[in-house]
């Protein structure tokens, strides 16, 4: 029998406030041990939570830029369970009144996956276990989390991977997260259950906890739905439980033990207040968001008529795409742009932290510059393509390596000249070409192009040739 | 009905111990404090509600930061600390 | 006058000075706290280092606030820089705040000089302060009776002249049924007129700070100074007016409702001063209005519901990794965690603990935590109608008075029916101030209450100071302490 894999995903995103969700130290990561800590994230008794108005508004966007209904009416609730990276046994968190209602994440096949909600809620400190004894660091203790729960919708592997991919970008455009998940700024959670190829009923799930990266997500999951499977045909039942994926030996196990009894025993946090949203609010924000990349993407296509591949290249991350988009202004051939990104800066930005960052040497305004002169005719492409290297290496604009005598001296009956003078000092080159050698052409255009300091068109002149000796 | 087994499980989520001997003590005792609160089932249903008292809405602060204390403070009242971590050692 | 204008007075006019005064207060508490076991800590150094400072003002001619140089003590649940604060429980012990409660800080600034700490029932749970971990207060009126609680100690150690006034902290009661059991005033303020930053959590939608006072002009005093906004309290809105300038007011005219359901289950004694007091207040013009509040009798099974609920999640923090008491001996984390636990908490905070923990649990949640607070709804809106048609509710403020040491711990149900007449108002938010108005045969005291409308602290210290005028000859003061 083949098998279906339905599959969920819990993605807690840390937003990129200033400050904690509940007190006013630092969410920077890293730091000494403890030094980005106060009473109230360590949890002293009668310390209160005031929560940071910039969070809601992050969540918001989040929650606007995957299509989610803003709840007008949301609370907090306290989560509770003992472990000693939480500081006051409970995590701050919602559950009866998220922030964030519904909303969906489309993939490239056109599947929409849809999400149950997103809330906000805080993030435990970290623990480091050395010799069996365990060290606490607070620092990361109270840092924002929004956390978005999807539907089980995910049929793939491949739409896993896409999906996670989808959010880091989409909420990275928004800029309310770096969502780095080799710094745990990204996290997800997945599920995973199979059920036979053409059933409608959804599996017993298990959930694999804590995933930090998109390739072990890939391998986790495969590895889960294989054991599942397994576990079925050999007359087996799946058991609903939390996994670990260990990286090392590629298989997930149980991190039941007989300590953990789970029941959160959610209640309102009486410490904290209703949060009310206006639509106004709402609107206001909906209005502070950057055209998202779904949207950046098919502008691209339809409007600029760029490829898709390309599309694709200069939307996947918000600088690329506003570099993109400054470069553009005015000029007629966005193509050009897209080749000189693509084809040229891009070496240079080999890593995909170098294309997130996109710390380029030269500016959009003087690539906008140097298409331009490309545009009006003054240069050919071969020049404006090594003025760009030159441009990239020193940061330097254009103006400052092609002179005035390098612009603008070939109009048509300059070339034609230039032709003429090529066709009647090489006769032997073009005897050669009259009897079929193809080749001997380039020797001609060569010499337009050596004549006329490389400023020449080589396609257009190789035409005027042809017409003349052909 | 509160069982024994209702008791372990609290005690387990409340992270306490209860010895063996005093389980049945504690069943006991518990049962006549949630007979006790049993009362309000027969309050009149309501669909009042509560949110909060005082009904307070909207209240925040602004995302700036403010100092951290040292470590040397946050660890002032740890049992046990080691290279500015709060430790739980494994054993002792 | 109250003691706070008396002390005020001898000050201003140089009839001692404060590191005098200071000095008498902490010998009375060497004499008598052996027995009244008022204090659990005292601070006499930084007590007399504030009473120093006071003094070079008014050397230096400069004036002083009412509450300047006035010696005070603290409930050992709100939070003190540097000074131990334990809720009276083996778990806090050796825990010095590194922050300050924010009426601490209130009343720093005005250089209140605080001479200790002072006794409570463990976390606030229990109304006899029987269940701290230092023993218990005794009653300065008896010392076989208990003081109350939970803040038995502040009342204690005011009833006994051995602090001129205190903050304590209400959550079912723990204010005014202590201020009952000695002979003194106590408010339990609105929820959310003073702020709860750095006291310490018991039940976080019931506990309020208030004042512990010999005479209702102090408490006026003292809440005028605590009832600020806070920043660091989400739920802090502050006072609407100062209550001081409103106190004498006439009381011609006002009503004042008894709930009829208040007086069922009162001893004798109890109902028989809380109506007299009402003759007395007939007297002085007002308007005696009965009426029926049948919901009230839900009132003390909503309270445990919804008290042990929160209670249950604010005391998880006590696993002995960051402050307090850590267990000796132990086999991994979780070991480690449940020891401490079991070890560092008394058997009544445990005992409400695991009640908060069973009502909020998977299948439970709906039948009680939910339920209790829709009733908690329902409860509000019959005391904002009852509220309409009067201005004041009148009623007894515990059903006894002060028992005798030993007796709460018997039977816990029986003893959380002592709480019947105070939670009400901790439930419905509402201010509630209790003043002594009589003695039974035994000569222990016996206190009213008088309930307001939310915000209403000047409405109800009107009427309660209008009876501590027309009473004053009935007064009996207790043979401890400082006598002004």
């Amino acid at each position: 029998m083949k098998y279906e894999l339905v599959s969920g995903f819990e993605t807690h995103i840390e937003l990129s406030t200033k400050t904690k969700i509940f007190c006013g130290c630092t969410t920077q990561f890293g730091g000494e041990p403890n030094t980005h800590c106060c009473p109230v994230c360590i949890g002293l008794p009668g310390t209160l939570p005031v929560l940071n108005r910039e969070v809601v508004r992050f969540a918001i966007k989040a929650g606007l830029a995957v299509h989610g209904e803003i709840a007008e009416v949301a609370k907090m609730d306290r989560k509770n369970y003992c472990y000693p990276d939480l500081s006051k046994a409970y995590q701050i968190s919602q559950l009866y009144a998220p922030l964030i209602i519904g909303g969906y994440v489309e993939l490239s096949n056109g599947r929409k996956i849809r999400l149950h909600h997103i809330h906000i809620e805080e993030d435990a400190g970290k623990l480091i276990h050395q010799h069996g004894d365990t060290y606490v660091d607070y620092n990361r203790g109270g840092v924002p989390l929004i956390e978005i729960v999807s539907e089980p919708d995910i049929r793939s592997i491949d739409e896993a991977k896409e999906y996670v991919e989808k959010l880091q970008q989409v909420m990275r455009y928004v800029g309310i997260s770096d969502c780095k998940m080799q710094e745990g700024s990204m996290r997800c959670d997945v599920n995973v259950s199979v059920r036979p190829e053409g059933s409608e009923e959804l599996g017993t799930r298990t959930e694999i906890k804590n995933m930090n990266s998109i390739n072990n997500i890939a391998k986790a999951m495969e590895y889960e739905y294989d054991r599942q499977v397994d576990l079925i045909e050999s007359g087996g039942q799946v058991v609903q439980e939390t996994l670990r994926y260990d990286d090392a030996t590629g298989t997930t196990s149980s991190m039941r033990s007989k300590e953990d009894a789970h029941d959160y025993r959610y209640f309102r946090d009486p410490d904290l207040v209703t949060i009310n949203v206006s639509r106004e609010e709402v609107e206001q924000l909906r209005s502070e968001l950057p055209e998202l990349p779904a949207d950046k993407c098919k502008r691209y296509i339809d409007e600029l008529g760029l490829p898709e591949k390309d599309a694709q290249l200069l939307t996947k991350y918000r600088k690329i795409s506003e570099y993109f988009d400054e470069a553009c202004e005015g000029v007629k051939s966005p193509k050009s742009v897209s080749n000189f990104i693509i084809g040229q800066i891009f070496r240079r930005t080999e890593t995909e932290a170098d294309k997130e960052s996109f710390d380029v040497k030269t500016s959009p305004k003087q690539l906008n510059e140097l298409v331009k002169l490309l545009d009006s005719g003054k240069i050919r492409n071969n020049l404006a393509k090594s003025t760009l290297e030159k441009m990239l290496d020193s940061g330097k604009g254009a103006l400052d390596f092609i002179s005035e005598s390098d612009m603008g001296g070939i109009d048509e009956n300059a070339l034609i000249e230039l032709c003429k003078n090529a066709v009647e000092s090489n006769p032997k080159a073009v005897e050669d070409f009259k009897n079929g050698k193809e080749k001997a052409i380039k020797a001609l255009v060569g010499n337009v192009m050596k004549n006329s300091r490389g400023k020449a068109d080589a396609v257009l002149a190789e035409s005027k040739i042809k017409e003349m000796i052909g | 009905m509160v069982t024994r087994e209702d008791v372990e499980n609290i005690a387990l989520l409340s992270k306490l111990f209860v010895p063996e001997e005093e389980l049945d003590g504690l069943t006991k005792s518990m049962q006549e404090i949630i007979d006790f609160a049993d009362a309000i089932n027969n309050a009149p249903a309501s669909d009042e509600g509560f949110d909060n008292i005082n009904n307070l809405s909207n209240v925040f602060r602004e995302d700036e930061v403010i100092e951290s204390y040292p470590s040397t403070e946050i660890l002032k009242n740890a049992p046990e600390q080691a290279e500015d971590h709060f430790l739980v050692r494994n054993r002792e | 006058m109250g003691s706070i204008a008396k002390i005020h007075d001898m000050l201003t006019s140089k009839q001692c000075s404060c590191a005098e005064l200071t000095k008498s207060y902490l010998e009375e508490i060497e004499k008598s706290n052996g027995e009244l076991n008022a204090y659990v800590s005292v601070t006499g150094a930084e007590a007399l280092k504030t009473a120093e400072a006071v003094d070079k003002k008014i050397a230096a001619g400069e004036e002083i606030g009412m509450l300047e140089g006035v010696p005070m003590t603290l409930k050992d649940n709100i939070s003190t820089k540097g000074i131990e604060t334990t809720c009276c429980s083996k778990i806090l012990t050796g825990y010095k705040p590194i922050y300050d409660a924010s009426v601490w800080e209130l009343l720093q600034a005005q250089n209140a000089v605080m001479l200790g700490k002072t006794n409570m029932d463990e976390f606030a749970m229990g109304s006899s302060c029987e269940t701290s971990y230092f023993g218990g207060a005794a009653n300065p009126f008896n010392t076989d009776h208990v003081a109350g609680g939970s803040s038995g100690g502040v009342a204690s150690a005011v009833g006994g002249n051995i602090a001129a006034y205190g903050l304590g902290s209400d959550t079912g009661g723990s204010i005014r049924q202590p201020a009952s059991f000695c002979g003194v005033v106590g408010l339990k303020p609105t929820y959310g007129s003073v702020s709860r930053y750095g006291l310490i959590a018991y039940a976080s939608s019931l506990d309020q700070i208030g004042p512990i006072t010999k005479s209702v002009e102090d408490a006026s005093i003292v809440f005028d100074a605590i009832s600020k906004r806070d920043k660091r309290d989400s739920t802090s809105v502050g006072s609407k007016k100062t209550t001081f300038d409103s106190l004498d007011n006439d009381i011609k005219g006002m009503k004042i409702g008894i709930a009829r359901e208040y007086l069922d289950g009162v001893r004798d004694d109890v109902k028989e001063a809380v109506l007299n007091a009402a003759e007395v207040y007939k007297s002085l013009g007002a308007e005696i209005v009965y009426f029926d509040l049948p919901i009230l009798k839900f009132a003390l099974p909503v309270y445990y519901i919804i008290a042990c609920a929160e209670a249950s999640s604010n005391l998880g923090r006590y696993d002995g990794i960051r402050y307090g008491y850590k267990t000796e001996h132990y086999n991994g984390t979780h070991d480690m965690i449940c020891r401490t636990r079991s070890e560092g908490f008394g058997d009544e905070v445990k005992r409400r603990i695991l009640l908060g923990t069973y009502v909020l649990s998977a299948g439970y949640y709906d039948a009680y935590y939910k339920k209790a607070q829709n009733l908690r709804g329902t409860i509000i809106s019959a005391f904002n109608s009852a509220l309409e048609n009067c201005d004041v509710i009148l009623a007894p403020t515990v059903p006894m008075t002060a028992f005798e040491k030993g007796h709460a711990v018997s039977d816990p149900v029986e003893t959380y029916l002592t709480d019947i007449c105070t939670v009400p108002v901790n439930i419905a938010g509402l201010p509630g101030v209790s003043i002594p108005c009589g003695f039974n045969s035994n000569g222990m005291p016996i206190g009213m209450q008088l309930i307001g409308k939310s915000f209403g602290e000047a409405e109800i210290l009107n009427a309660a100071y209008k009876y501590q005028q027309a009473q004053s000859d009935k007064f009996i003061d207790t043979k401890w302490g400082v006598k002004l």
